[in-house]
């Protein structure tokens, strides 16, 4: 099937009732939770997943394409109009966006940001469905040697982008791998760190793991804040329309966001949140009106294009290789893997349904998230009042109730109310927990490789380097490791020979 | 927060050093037909040294600064940051999580979440108890009609099992 075809096809899987139910109501969801400051995409997604369990796989993915879009879209909202971000990929759009709106300006910031997500989601999908397939064709060739590459130097690369402690995200890596190996081993049948609990044969379930980490710590850590009063600033319609100057000024801020945004969405590491950065600190250094910090709408359209264009860049990896390089694309994983499909190469030509039909939704989804993010912005924004105490117990039931659903165990309770408390602790000490959740995904796929590779080799460890592109993408991770650290070393002596 | 560091690293070097120790009982192959342990061997290898460099990480300032990790230090931005925060809300949301665990069992899932709902909206901060509790109801009810009436979860019905069948 070609491109074309494809997506032809991916259109009919897309638009029958239920795909559109779905797809609607992950716009609904990720706009809602996009506004909420507190309850972030991923840990939605999570507390979500047990639910998917009950549906068909293509409507759980659509689902959660129109959260983690939904959710670039609505955190937008109440950073312009409250200074509050809704979600982190919004942090930037505080700046400058709630500048705008306090000179009168919000419902221009809103509309930029709105269809600059509406512009930057579409091309982020037009590159999704070019290079996705082609990555796919071309990962076919990939053996074990390169699977192991491709995990081992993303995960690298995450630490290392991440932006806190190397050392510390490294450690969260061991653990991740060192909780993947759990269970029973799948070539000779061997128990491993089972402590003779039958339930524990079949590993540590990546459910009650993401539940815990991201829904419970994330409900923990807002039981701690303390309440605000929030006060709305009211946006008429009709006055969300920018003037030509602001459009003008908006055009090529939005087209490389979409760019930067797409690019960074390809590297492992929270790419929305990088890419809102980049795409701010490009828009403010080619600032020609001096506007920046005091309302500049160039530092609502890159931003705001840029978180969008990630999300679409972070699907071709998993798409394309079956390799998430997010937390929120493991979740997302874990939706395929609860329904028994192994997601990867293969994924487009035995699930082509699938495979198109979540690249379609993709299309419609954007189309509904511009009508609810500009002409329903207001209805949205007034979610914000949901007071924490009915909010935060609802969320807790859902996550009791649905880690019980998909295994009916006690124990996968006991696991989320652990690794809730693990994941707390995780943020106060300022670990990252993202490297911990992708290595105890990618662990089980690495240990697979390792020992094919060495099976294939007959024990010869250089196979790793002498395969041209295993080898590359190796060196590349080494490079992103050391050079950084050589950097620092050059400049501090040379600071000290001066 | 730093002696939190201090105590999670050392927390996390133990469970590597067991870790290992359990790894190396575990068959090891060769290199070119490893077997279950040989993984887990280079896994907690990395997960030692991580561990210990965090250690390190964490107590080398400390001392440089003539501190052991058991005198007071000064408060810094993370210490005082939780007495700021209402940490004791994190400890009773945990103790209600472990309680509704504790009690799904033998009490059964709807009158459990019915408790743990009406306490979880107290310490989130409504204190009206009799609306509280009606609140609690009227959710708790929801949830029972859309998981268990509607998706079929089994949740366990405890001693109302018997009236709801």
């Amino acid at each position: 099937m070609d491109l074309f075809g494809g997506l032809i096809h991916g259109f009919s899987v897309a638009l029958t009732p239920t795909n559109l139910l779905f797809g609607f109501l992950g716009a609904v969801i990720g706009t809602i939770i996009g506004i909420l400051p507190g309850l972030g995409p991923l840990g939605t997604m999570a507390l979500l997943l047990s639910l998917t369990y009950g549906f068909d796989p293509t409507a759980g993915m659509i689902l959660f394409a129109g959260i983690y879009f939904g959710a670039m879209y609505g955190g937008s909202t109440t950073s312009i109009l409250l200074n509050i971000p809704g979600e982190a990929a919004s942090v930037i759009t505080v700046i400058e966006g709630y500048q705008m709106a306090r000179r009168g300006r919000a419902g221009a910031a809103l509309a930029v940001a709105a269809i600059g997500s509406f512009v930057a989601g579409t091309i982020s999908l037009i590159g999704l469905s070019f290079l996705a397939p082609t990555l796919a064709t071309a990962a076919l060739k990939f053996g074990p040697s390169e699977y192991l590459a491709v995990a081992l130097v993303g995960l690298v690369i995450m630490s290392r982008l991440t932006g806190g402690n190397l050392l510390k995200s490294m450690m969260m890596i061991a653990l991740g791998l060192a909780l993947g190996t759990v269970g029973m081993e799948t070539v000779a049948g061997y128990m491993r760190y089972t402590f003779d609990q039958p339930l524990l044969a079949q590993g540590i379930d990546f459910l009650p793991v993401a539940m815990g980490l991201f829904g419970i710590s994330e409900v923990l850590v807002t039981a701690e804040e303390p309440a605000g009063n929030v006060q709305l600033q009211k946006v008429r319609f009709w006055e969300l329309w920018p003037t030509l100057v602001e459009w003008k000024r908006s055009f090529v801020p939005i087209i490389r966001g979409s760019f930067i945004g797409f690019f960074v969405g390809l590297i492992p590491g929270p790419s929305p949140v990088i890419s809102t950065m980049v795409s701010y600190s490009v828009e403010r250094k080619l600032d020609k009106h001096g506007e920046f910090g005091k309302g500049a709408i160039e530092g609502v359209a890159g931003p705001e294009a840029a978180n969008n264009a990630a999300v679409g860049g972070a699907y071709v990896p998993l798409m394309a290789l079956g390799i998430p390089f997010t937390p929120a694309m493991a979740v997302v994983m874990a939706v395929l893997l609860i329904h028994g499909i192994n997601p990867g190469p293969l994924l487009m030509s035995e699930k082509p349904d699938l495979f198109w039909g979540v690249i379609a939704s993709m299309y419609i989804g954007n189309l509904m998230l511009v009508i609810f993010n500009l002409p329903l912005v207001g209805f949205f924004a007034r979610i914000i009042r949901t007071p924490l105490y009915l909010l935060m117990p609802i969320v807790l039931l859902l996550c009791l109730v649905g880690v019980y659903s998909v295994n009916n165990s006690i124990l996968d309770i006991w696991l989320m109310t652990g690794f809730g408390l693990l994941g707390y602790l995780l943020r106060r000490l300022k670990y990252d927990l993202a490297p911990l959740v992708l290595a105890l995904v990618l662990g089980p796929m690495m240990e697979r490789s390792f020992r094919e590779a060495m099976m294939i080799s007959r024990g010869d460890l250089s196979v790793f380097m002498t395969r041209p592109i295993s080898g590359m993408i190796l060196l590349a991770g080494v490079l992103v490791l050391l050079v950084p650290i050589l950097i620092a070393w050059v400049r501090r002596l040379i600071s000290r020979k001066s | 927060m730093k002696i939190g560091s201090v105590v999670f690293a050392g927390l996390i070097l133990a469970v590597g050093l067991v870790y290992e120790i359990m790894a190396l009982n575990m068959p090891r192959g060769r290199l070119s037909y490893p077997g279950p342990g040989l993984f887990p061997i280079i896994i907690g290898v990395f997960l030692i040294a991580t561990a210990l460099g965090c250690l390190l990480q964490e107590i080398l300032p400390l001392k440089r600064r003539g501190e052991g990790p058991s005198a007071s230090a000064p408060p810094s931005q993370d210490s005082a940051a939780p007495e700021v925060r209402n940490v004791q809300k994190t400890f009773q949301v945990m103790a209600l999580m472990v309680g509704y665990v504790l009690a799904l069992k033998p009490i059964g899932f709807l009158i459990s979440i019915c408790a743990f709902l009406a306490v979880a909206i107290h310490i989130f901060g409504y204190h009206r108890w009799v609306f509280g509790v009606a609140m609690a109801a009227v959710i708790a009810g929801i949830s029972y009609a859309s998981f268990v009436l509607w998706l079929k979860v089994p949740m366990p019905m405890g001693i109302l099992e018997a009236v709801l069948e």
